[in-house]
């Protein structure tokens, strides 16, 4: 009788099957998608091209100014007249334009990575605390630390109306006893009364030192802050404490704020990069914490915590590599638009810093030349800025699709 | 239904207090005495003292706790914030610096100008954005969807500001189509009612001012909607593809209904409360993008007269017309909520 081998009959063996990784998948995708092989050209373009122009071609903006050269349309091949090929013209201080935006791209391109950087860190630091710790009950390690906190947190007030800041020690130290004895009078009126009235004292007493009306108002305070530290303030509280903070941030229309925030404080690329990362700080918190929630429901969760996994591990191990995938697209899609909010701070001259390059502020200075026919200094310049944010977009949406197969909408 | 109306009602209300503690502290954030930065350099120290006096400049930022320790509980809360919001009550915004004049007023006179612009861009937005996702959704993989994907995907990476100047360069400096620059040629006049210059110009029969107006409202128009409109386009797209693998649109199909009306009938009725919360949100958004559209256009909004602020270092201006529009975004976002609410019957808030 003769054998049959898999290979006979044209079966693929499960387990004869070369091993691929799950994200080796995602890049096979990726790189099978035309749309995003365009856009990785054309974000490694700008990338590459702005690091070598940093680093390898040197530009001085500041000597960088030449009259006679002033708003000259693009000359291919240096002339007589002219001694040097200028491919996008001349602007109104008869600067290179070509230079200009290859420089440029590294201050813009700067920008957008430090803005998403900031956001990246902060709020996806947020999101993960409010998500996981909404899910899952503390420990009661960090409920004594969730309590202190809080406590020496909402004293802050009394403490400074008294002038006395060691109230927020006290006060710490009431939230670690009210977490430590959380089952103490559970539920009853009595418990509310006992840490109301520790309250009052601990802020009270102290502040009859400086004046009795400060005392009166610390004691209400006070008493206040121990009505809330007696109640069991879980994971629910943080999380919704975070989120009604980024709800106020996105309440303001995306880079109106940023422009506001730059306007008050003065205009500079490293301000910008401030204004549009605190910007979008919520963005990325709403993400991160829905991302979590729905991580969090899953059986790997429960099995790591039940074979007594601690927090940190659970996090680290089971939860941070299972809502990567959202984030990387998000970010390379916050990317774009992180650009082109510095580009509109540059435009209305609250970026870069004149002359420094800079792709907004580029247009900013040359369009009013535009009616005299100047379309040059506007083309260019406008023309690497949709090109980059279109780059990253197409990029974000390959991503996305190679990602999550599952979210790709056929 | 109603408990949730008061109740999304009185949940705006700290989100109106963040808002303005947040715009409150832009002034903190002003390198220097505010007073100073108010009057110049060359200010005379009398002239600083007597500024600090008339913007309460000299109190404390929030709560003064050296009045309350004489026990003067007015003087406790009279503090710069707490005079800040009493103002705002009194729908006072502070005056210009240069120009001397109450912001509250000159914002009123200059709102229309950006209304009309904003809900002009959302309509065209609305009435091309639809109808290109629909298409492309219901003709899915074609040539048809890709064109129209592609140039979504590019209206999305555009910068607006350079999208305006574009136009400019095409239609107002080579073709000379179309004027640049304020609402209306010069020699033209329409009869003021509502300040939106379309409207009024019906009201009163002036054809030629309603023309006029248009030609001038084009170009900011289409550079302003073209966002929205690829937001639109993508979000209707991707929302009726999802309300196409429903069993019941199958069903329909199986049924023999017309193609037409199960694209029309059945699935864009479902397929639009996500598109709803889109449009809303970019109303909301059009507002501050019209900082940059009115600043190319020369258009005398609230935009345009922020930025000549922001120039100017006129702060009072930035802080009312950044308040301004963010109370229109949150009460955008409310309409949206409220929209949900109404619209979608699965959905039951008390």
């Amino acid at each position: 009788m003769a054998e049959i081998t898999p290979n006979e009959v044209g079966i693929t063996d499960f387990a004869l099957r070369e091993h691929r990784s799950l994200w080796y998948d995602a890049w096979r995708r990726l790189i099978s998608s035309n749309t995003a092989r365009l856009g990785m050209f054309i974000v490694a373009l700008f990338v590459l091209s702005s690091v070598y122009a940093h680093y390898f071609w040197p530009y001085e903006p500041k000597s960088d100014l030449d009259y006679s050269l002033k708003l000259k349309p693009p000359i291919l091949a240096p002339t007589e007249e002219i001694e040097s090929a200028h491919y996008f013209g001349t602007d109104k201080l008869g600067r290179d334009i070509f230079r200009r935006v290859i420089h440029g791209g590294w201050n813009s391109l700067r920008v957008g990575f430090v803005a998403v950087g900031i956001s990246l860190s902060i709020g996806g630091l947020l999101g993960l605390l409010a998500g996981f710790f909404e899910s899952t009950p503390l420990s009661s390690r960090e409920h004594i630390f969730l309590h202190g906190l809080i406590g020496a947190v909402l004293s802050l007030l009394s403490a400074w109306i008294a002038n006395q800041y060691f109230q927020a020690v006290l006060f710490a130290g009431l939230g670690a006893v009210a977490a430590i004895y959380n089952r103490f009078l559970a539920g009853k009126p009595a418990r509310f009364l006992s840490f109301g009235l520790a309250g009052a004292i601990f802020s009270g007493a102290p502040a009859l030192l400086v004046s009795p009306y400060i005392a009166l108002v610390c004691a209400i305070l006070g008493a206040l802050v121990g009505v809330i530290l007696s109640q069991p303030l879980g994971g629910q509280f943080l999380s919704s404490i975070i989120m009604r903070a980024m709800d106020i941030i996105l309440s303001f229309p995306g880079y109106l704020l940023a422009i506001a925030i730059v306007a008050f404080l003065g205009p500079g690329l490293e301000k910008g990069m401030i204004a549009i990362g605190v910007v979008g700080i919520p963005v990325y918190a709403r993400l991160v914490r829905s991302v979590v929630l729905s991580v969090m429901q899953k059986e790997y969760i429960l099995a790591a915590a039940s074979v007594g996994e601690g927090h940190g591990r659970i996090l680290s191990r089971h939860v941070v590599p299972n809502i990567l995938s959202p984030i990387i697209v998000q970010t390379t899609m916050g990317l774009a638009n992180a650009i082109l909010s510095a580009a509109a701070l540059g435009f209305l001259g609250l970026g870069a810093i004149p002359p420094e390059p800079e792709w907004g502020a580029m247009l900013g200075d040359s369009y009013r030349y535009l009616a005299s026919g100047a379309w040059w200094a506007v083309v260019f310049p406008g023309l690497a800025i949709m090109l980059s944010v279109l780059g990253f977009n197409l990029l974000g949406d390959g991503l996305r699709d190679a990602l999550d197969p599952k979210l790709r909408i056929i | 239904m109603t408990r949730y109306l008061i109740r999304r009602l009185i949940s705006v209300l700290p989100t109106l207090i963040g808002v303005t503690f947040v715009i409150f502290m832009f002034q903190r954030l002003i390198p220097g005495d505010p007073a100073v930065a108010m009057l110049g350099e060359h200010a005379t120290q009398e002239n600083v003292e007597r500024i600090r006096e008339q913007f309460g400049l000299n109190r404390p930022a929030f709560l003064d706790r050296e009045a309350l320790k004489q026990g003067d509980w007015a003087g406790f809360f009279d503090s710069q914030y707490f005079r800040y919001l009493g103002r705002l009550i009194r729908l006072d915004l502070g005056d210009s610096i240069h120009r001397r004049i109450p912001v509250a007023e000159t914002l009123a006179l200059r709102f229309p100008a950006t209304v009309e612009l904003a809900l002009l861009s959302m309509l065209i937005a609305v009435l091309v954005g639809v109808p290109v996702g629909i298409a492309s959704a219901a003709r899915r993989n074609t040539w048809l969807d890709s064109v129209s994907m592609i140039g979504s995907l590019i209206g999305v990476s555009m910068p607006i500001f350079w999208l305006g100047l574009m136009e400019i360069m095409l239609f107002a400096v080579f073709l000379q189509w179309l004027p640049s620059g304020s609402r209306l040629s010069t020699g033209i006049e329409i009869k003021t009612i509502t300040n939106l210059l379309l409207v009024d110009s019906l009201l009163t029969g002036n054809f030629e001012g309603f023309v006029d107006a248009l030609k001038h409202l084009a170009m900011p128009t289409i550079a302003l909607a073209t966002i929205p409109m690829a937001i639109i386009a993508r979000m209707t797209r991707s929302s009726m593809l999802d309300v196409l693998q429903e069993d019941y649109i199958r069903t329909a199909h199986a049924k023999g209904v017309l193609e037409r009306i199960v694209l029309f009938r059945h699935a864009l009725k479902n397929a639009f409360l996500p598109v709803i919360t889109i449009i809303g949100l970019q109303t909301g958004t059009l507002m501050a993008g019209a900082v940059l559209t009115e600043t190319i256009f020369s258009w005398p909004g609230i935009g345009k007269w922020i930025y000549d602020a922001i120039l100017g270092r006129d702060y009072p201006i930035v802080q009312g017309g950044t308040l301004l529009i963010a109370i229109i975004f949150v009460a955008f976002n409310l309409l949206v909520d409220l929209s949900y609410a109404y619209l979608d019957p699965r959905i039951h808030y008390d």
